[in-house]
């Protein structure tokens, strides 16, 4: 029977399948659907805050902080509650991270503010002294890309049913919506209503500008994702 | 029978199987090689004598060649 | 083809022996880089402030993990495998044309394929999940790169002479099943430019899977990434290279069998060790925990019979370096299987995860254990292949120390620096709070950072003496075939 096996590559092959891909049908299938169910005050990115999560991606941000905060005193005392599984319900990708070269920011938004964020992304050694984070200056000219935020919100809201325009329940009763727009350029227009706020807030010059003739730099995207994350 | 318990028991079976199979496989490569029906060790051969004009450990026979998969 | 008689034909294996080499560099120079930025920040900007978007170490770190993963080691195993398939199945390329033209054609999508990774990470085009960055194009085009790959391995499987196939190309068809199941469910992905109906970047996708399940995929894709193509097909290379340059058959053939089938089954149950103490399901993080430990067992099937296929012959290891990177290979896959469950252990796991001590498990087994069998095999193909002896044995030798103590210093300092901060994170004072800031953790560990960057640039070294031994092997002594029957040919 095994010899059988053994000189035959096309069913030793299929038996090699069969034995690795057994682990993963258990493991991950049947806990897709309840893994996946948003807590309650959880609401999905609004247009700026999702272009803001690309600029985080784009920079590998996740490559040194985590947004995972484990069930440990040490941790709690230092980032805030741990983890809830339906607190990730909208990040996609997830980003969890695997390494803490710097601190957790799973709940960044509570604890640190526009005006600090802009400081330590302009020199991070400055705010921090010590710090071993490179400045993030590009940040501060570069623009950020709204079209594709907007077009990832089209498509999550299509396929997979991200409670857009409808309410969501939060911890004190009330209920909230994130509005998506239905055109571009009033995802355009609403995004840089969310910047205006944001940048209000900030002091560089030419981030001003930009934003005052309608332009979203790349800093102010990623401080309104920062500031979303509590 | 929800999912969970279907997994679990699928869980179980399978693993118990594969132990089984496992087992199985060890008990059949030492009694071939004690019944005298194969050699198992012979195969590590296949590397030392691997010129393209060295005679194969085992050919493959014109008969073999015909149910051949891949 | 004249009355010449049947060769092996290693034209696919040469170039692929070339991205090898040339990609070998560029992922360990990045890591270099890396690893000096992180002691000393300053070099974040070292092509000044214009291009500092291009060479902060967010950027390049993906390109540092992909391009030693794809770059190098899937270079390495193709290379191997245009060799070894052949040798063991008795057959030559040069029998069928069609085997030729799809190896042929796998180096060169592959080559396209990397080239677009390169740009596309240094760009910032990344869907941020480890060692699956690629965006979607890429995907497609590695997919069509694998497929290439499975056609040959299974046509050359199809018209071989010989009836067994060799435990190395056990493994080799499972690097290239496993992959591939684990490559495209990790990657399902919908372009959100053709979902949206034709806005923002064409090239931009959103994960199917979100927050808790996405990191159930990905790691379950990331811990058996290192599997598939970390540890599975250099066992391939061991199991083949190593009996063919001491001239040992492998000690216990059945052994190999049955680690491999032990491998196959444990390897993907461990990969909820990297999600402890996180949102995923309870059970599936003890189950990870649990297999993680089972792991050993295989694992230390495949190295032990490595190291007792040299029983009565460990003169070897004395006089050939050859046989020298090739054991100390073997005892590191041992030492990191070793380290690995250790690390998988739940009360260990909230120590050392998120710390450096993650980063010095992963490199041992890399540098130690994947760079050493890797440049090991190209060492043995190289005088075969070029049909000239090995340009210079001492140089190996030397190349072999310098390595050596680069990866010591490597993985000892990344221990201290590992254990040091996860400390530091969980202290408390008397009064029940924290004891250190979070910055204090990572000033702390500026001595340890600059040890590790000295290790690091040591490997990139004696990488740099391998390549130029290669080099110049091209052009040495010609020898003659009866030359080749075991041990390789070298000059002093």
């Amino acid at each position: 029977m095994f010899h059988w096996l053994e000189k035959r590559p096309f069913f030793f092959a299929v038996a090699v399948f069969v034995t690795i891909a057994f682990a993963g049908l258990i493991e991950i299938l049947p806990n897709f659907a309840q893994a996946s169910r948003p807590t309650i005050g959880t609401a999905p990115y609004s247009t700026l805050e999702l272009a803001g999560r690309h600029v985080y991606i784009k920079n590998s941000c996740n490559a040194c902080h985590s947004q995972l905060i484990r069930p440990f005193k040490a941790e709690t005392d230092r980032y805030g509650h741990y983890s809830l599984s339906g607190e990730y319900a909208y990040d996609r990708p997830f980003l969890w991270g695997s390494k803490r070269t710097g601190p957790d920011l799973m709940r960044v938004g509570n604890y640190r503010t526009t005006d600090w964020h802009e400081n330590h992304m302009w020199d991070p050694a400055g705010v921090v002294p010590g710090s071993i984070m490179p400045a993030y200056k590009w940040t501060f000219t570069n623009i950020a890309d709204v079209d594709t935020a907007y077009a990832e919100q089209i498509t999550i809201k299509n396929a997979f049913n991200v409670p857009y325009n409808k309410p969501i329940p939060m911890k004190d009763g009330s209920t909230t919506t994130v509005a998506l727009a239905d055109s571009l350029s009033g995802a355009h227009a609403s995004a840089l209503e969310e910047a205006k706020v944001v940048a209000a807030d900030m002091k560089n010059q030419n981030v001003k500008d930009a934003v005052a003739n309608g332009q979203i730099p790349e800093i102010v995207a990623l401080i309104a994702y920062m500031n979303s994350l509590k | 029978m929800d999912i969970a318990t279907i997994q679990a028991y699928a869980y179980f079976f399978f693993t118990g199987f594969l132990v089984l199979v496992l087992y199985g496989y060890i008990y059949h490569l030492y009694s071939s090689e004690k019944k005298g029906t194969r050699d198992y060790e012979k195969y590590g051969n296949i590397a030392l004598n691997d010129e393209v004009t060295d005679k194969p450990v085992e050919k493959v026979s014109d008969n073999e060649t015909k149910n051949k998969e891949a | 083809m004249e009355n010449r008689p049947l060769e092996y034909d290693y034209t696919v294996a040469k170039m692929f022996m070339f991205s090898t080499i040339i990609l070998g560099i560029v992922g360990m120079l990045v890591g270099v880089i890396l690893a000096f930025q992180l002691a000393f920040p300053g070099l974040n900007l070292m092509l000044g402030e214009g291009l500092a978007e291009y060479t902060a170490f967010g950027r390049l770190r993906p390109l540092h993990t992909d391009a030693v993963i794809f770059g190098f080691t899937l270079s390495g195993i193709f290379a191997t495998w245009y060799y070894v398939g052949q040798r063991v199945l008795k057959v030559s390329m040069a029998e069928s044309g069609f085997l030729m033209f799809i190896g042929k054609l796998h180096f060169w999508l592959y080559l396209v394929g990397v080239a677009a990774v390169v740009v596309s990470l240094l760009l910032g085009i990344t869907t941020s999940k480890e060692y699956a960055e690629f965006e979607w194009p890429i995907d497609i085009a590695i997919v069509i790169v694998w497929v290439l790959w499975g056609l040959g391995i299974f046509g050359l499987i199809g018209i071989r002479r010989e009836q067994s196939l060799y435990i190395s190309i056990w493994y080799y068809i499972a690097t290239f099943l496993g992959v591939a199941m684990l490559y495209v469910f990790n990657n399902m992905e919908i372009p959100t430019y053709f979902a949206s109906g034709g806005i923002g970047a064409w090239y931009h996708s959103v994960s199917m899977y979100s927050g808790t399940n996405d990191a159930l995929v990905q790691w379950w894709y990331g811990h058996n990434a290192v599997a598939f193509v970390f540890t599975v097909p250099i066992v391939a290379m061991i199991y083949y290279f190593l009996p063919k340059e001491s001239g040992q058959a492998v000690y216990s053939y059945k052994l190999s069998l049955l680690s491999f089938w032990g491998l196959m089954f444990v390897y993907l149950w461990a990969g909820g060790h990297h999600l402890l103490f996180s949102t995923v399901p309870d059970w599936l993080q003890t189950m990870g925990s649990v297999f993680s430990i089972v792991l050993i067992l295989p694992s230390w099937g495949s190295a032990i019979n490595m190291l007792l296929t040299m029983k009565g012959e460990w003169q070897q290891v004395a006089s050939s370096p050859l046989i020298k990177f090739m054991i100390l290979a073997s005892t590191f896959y041992m030492f990191s299987t070793l380290e690995g469950p250790i690390q998988a252990i739940k009360s260990v796991n909230a120590l050392a995860h998120f710390t450096d001590w993650i980063v010095g498990h992963v490199h041992d087994g890399v540098l130690g254990w994947v760079g050493f069998m890797i440049m090991a095999s190209l060492f043995h193909m190289a005088p075969r292949v070029f049909k000239r002896e090995i340009y210079s044995k001492s140089l190996m030798t030397t190349q072999f120390w310098i390595q050596t103590l680069g990866v010591v210093l490597y993985f000892t300092s990344m221990w201290i620096a590992g254990i040091t901060q996860g400390m530091m994170w969980r202290a408390h004072d008397e009064f029940g709070n924290l004891a250190y800031s979070f910055i204090d953790t990572v000033t702390v560990l500026h001595p340890y950072y600059t040890i590790r960057a000295v290790g690091g640039l040591l490997y990139l070294v004696g990488f740099f003496m391998f390549a130029y031994n290669i080099y110049k092997t091209m052009s040495a002594r010609r020898i003659e075939e009866n030359e080749l029957q075991t041990a390789s040919p070298m000059a002093a």
